[in-house]
């Protein structure tokens, strides 16, 4: 049986919608809402439910053969896993935003005394490293709208789908620092000792993407 | 009083423990024909240049003379060095071992602290297929001698890699794919094999790399498939060191794994990385080196393992396989010194576990720590001789 870790949300009902798609049936995981381990005896699927940030650390301990997870998560998180698939969904967008009203339309115009709040740190760190612009990263577990709003912070660093959010919060948008969609990763030991329920499944996903 | 993240102490049992696993791996290194070594745990930093580690992740310190210093972070390097240098007239190949502990300020990962121990070998002076396979071989034989039951070992070769892109022109497309083959990131490998300035078929044989795992099957349609001279040696080299392989009797643990890129640069021919299922993460690692001696002048090749022992002692443990607790011996209650001290001697001599009861305990209290300290027997010593004390049924002591 493959385990297979998925975050809660979004991320699960798309990817259950495109295991249905290969002929899987999941209707036992959009039935278990409380559930954290659910088993597709047929499917010879386990799914382990876990935080977003979380699914890449179980792929990497092996606590999980699999997992689904963004892009910009598996970024962040700079874990050692494979990464088998690109899923094409979930695209979202890792972005700086600043408030409307400061009158700033390019990252470089943010300085030593800039602030920037974010759920992603490292990536944060690493793109304004690689512009040679100085800033002080705040990490922020969620809401990271509030950091400006409330004078935390000058800007920030987080994922768009539509970029509404941000525009209800008063945030434009200056520079996309990357895109993302969900990935399918791997253990690096499962890849090897489970390499035919692996590639049978990556196979049935490349069909239906 | 906290210890500093990274580093974790072996209590009695595991400490035991610990010792009995070094003491097996190191009598199959003795009888393979490899001699033990001592490096010194701190070396000048530049010893641990560049490909070894990455110099933020030492311990790196100054001595009373301005000298940077640096705490041993692998043991390959060091015997490198004294290979060159104060091993240089000794006959070849030198067939070395080691079992150490290593230091590496890196995030704190499943089974490497920050001070973790290796036991590994190095062959030097050889860069035959026979000296690439006996290290390959001893790696496996450990690992079942050890009891790790479902151990395999899996072998790449460098140059196979190296030679699919040597068809491509561009130094820093060739680095990108090395590092996305190293990371297994497939879609990135995807996209830039796709963009990169590649003929079609070595395309095709990039993304078909990850698939390329098997047996002898698998060599052969690789050494067919390979694009030029260099990916044909690569295979026709494996295909030498796996037949040998079969030799040993350890074709069953073997895998070939062509996808397999381990650190640029630094390994030269075959490579290999020992797993067990169900347990996510790499035992041993090694391969082919035969560049590290030019740092030290030395045109040696060399090819070696390394294991980590808490990522084996981890195996051991969830395979059920780790000691319970159990001290057994003899608790000696000496009514007459002289007597109990004869008793204990003769015992000792014996090779068994003794302790002289060094409080005057009664014989009901005896009873009770014996319990409590899993003690096989008590006995009393006097003038007359020697009195077992029934030690009754006792519960919570595991068979």
């Amino acid at each position: 049986m493959l385990r297979i870790a998925v975050a809660k949300g979004r991320l699960l009902d798309a990817f259950r919608a495109l295991l249905e798609q290969t002929g899987c049936d999941c209707r036992a995981v959009a039935e278990a809402s409380r559930k954290l381990v659910i088993d597709l005896e047929q499917a010879g699927l386990r799914f382990i439910l876990a935080k977003p940030a979380d699914v890449p650390t179980y792929v990497e301990y092996g606590a999980a053969d699999l997992g689904v997870v963004g892009k910009d998560v598996l970024v962040e998180c700079d874990r050692n896993v494979a990464e088998l698939l690109d899923l094409k969904y979930g695209l979202c967008r890792l972005v700086v935003a600043v408030p409307q009203a400061s009158g700033i339309s390019k990252v470089q115009e943010l300085d030593f005394n800039s602030r920037v709040a974010s759920k992603y740190p490292r990536t944060a760190e690493a793109f304004f490293n690689s512009r040679g612009i100085q800033v002080e990263i705040i990490p922020l577990a969620g809401s990271i709208e509030l950091g400006p709003m409330v004078g935390l912070s000058e800007a920030i660093v987080d994922i768009t789908e539509t970029g509404r959010t941000l525009a209800e919060n008063g945030l434009v948008v200056i520079e996309t620092i990357m895109e993302s969609t969900a990935r399918l990763i791997a253990n690096r030991i499962s890849l090897k000792t489970q390499r035919e329920a692996i590639a049978a499944l990556v196979s049935a996903l490349e069909r239906v993407i | 009083m906290r210890t500093p993240r990274g580093v974790k102490d072996f209590l009695p049992l595991d400490a035991e423990w610990k010792l009995a696993l070094e003491q097996k791996i190191r009598s199959a290194f003795r009888r393979w024909g490899y001699h033990e070594v001592i490096s010194p745990t701190f070396e000048y930093s530049d010893l641990f240049a560049q490909d070894s580690a990455d110099p933020r992740q030492t311990y790196r310190f100054f001595d009373q003379n301005g000298d940077l210093l640096v705490l041993r972070s692998d043991l390959t390097t060091p015997i490198a060095r004294m290979v060159a240098t104060r091993l240089k007239d000794e006959a070849k190949p030198l067939r070395l071992s080691y079992i150490a502990n290593v230091f590496r300020y890196d995030e704190v990962q499943v089974g490497f602290q920050r001070e973790f121990y290796q036991a590994g070998v190095e062959l030097f002076g050889s860069s035959s297929a026979a000296a690439d396979a006996e290290v390959a071989a001893l790696a496996v034989t450990i690992f079942n001698e050890v009891g790790a039951s479902g151990f395999r070992l899996d072998l790449g070769h460098t140059g196979y890699i190296q030679g699919i892109l040597s068809e491509c022109r561009s130094e820093t497309v060739r680095d990108q794919i090395w590092q996305l083959l190293r990371k297994k990131d497939l879609v990135g490998l995807k996209n830039t094999a796709a963009a990169a300035d590649l003929p079609m078929p070595v395309k095709e044989l990039l993304l078909h790399l990850p698939d390329f795992r098997g047996g002898e099957q698998l060599l052969e349609e690789a050494y067919a498939s390979a694009p030029n001279e260099l990916s044909r040696q690569a295979v026709a080299n494996l295909q030498e060191i796996y037949g040998r392989l079969l030799a040993y009797g350890l074709g069953p643990q073997i895998e070939i794994d062509l996808s397999m890129a381990k650190t640029l640069g630094y390994y030269t021919g075959m490579v290999l990385e020992g797993y067990v299922p169900q347990v996510g993460f790499t035992l041993c690692s090694g391969g082919r080196y035969d560049l590290l001696g030019l740092r030290f002048d030395s045109h040696l090749p060399a090819v070696g393992f390394a294991l980590g022992l808490e990522r084996l002692m981890l195996v051991l443990e969830l395979q059920g396989l780790r000691p319970q607790a159990q001290t057994g011996g003899i608790l000696v209650l000496p009514l007459s010194w002289p007597h109990a001290l004869e008793y204990a001697a003769r015992k000792r001599a014996e090779g068994m576990r003794v302790e002289v009861d060094t409080e005057g305990r009664t014989e009901t209290e005896a009873l009770a720590y014996a319990q409590l300290r899993r003690f096989d027997r008590v006995v009393v010593v006097d003038a007359a001789g020697v009195h077992e004390l029934p030690l009754g049924e006792e519960e919570g002591r595991p068979c």
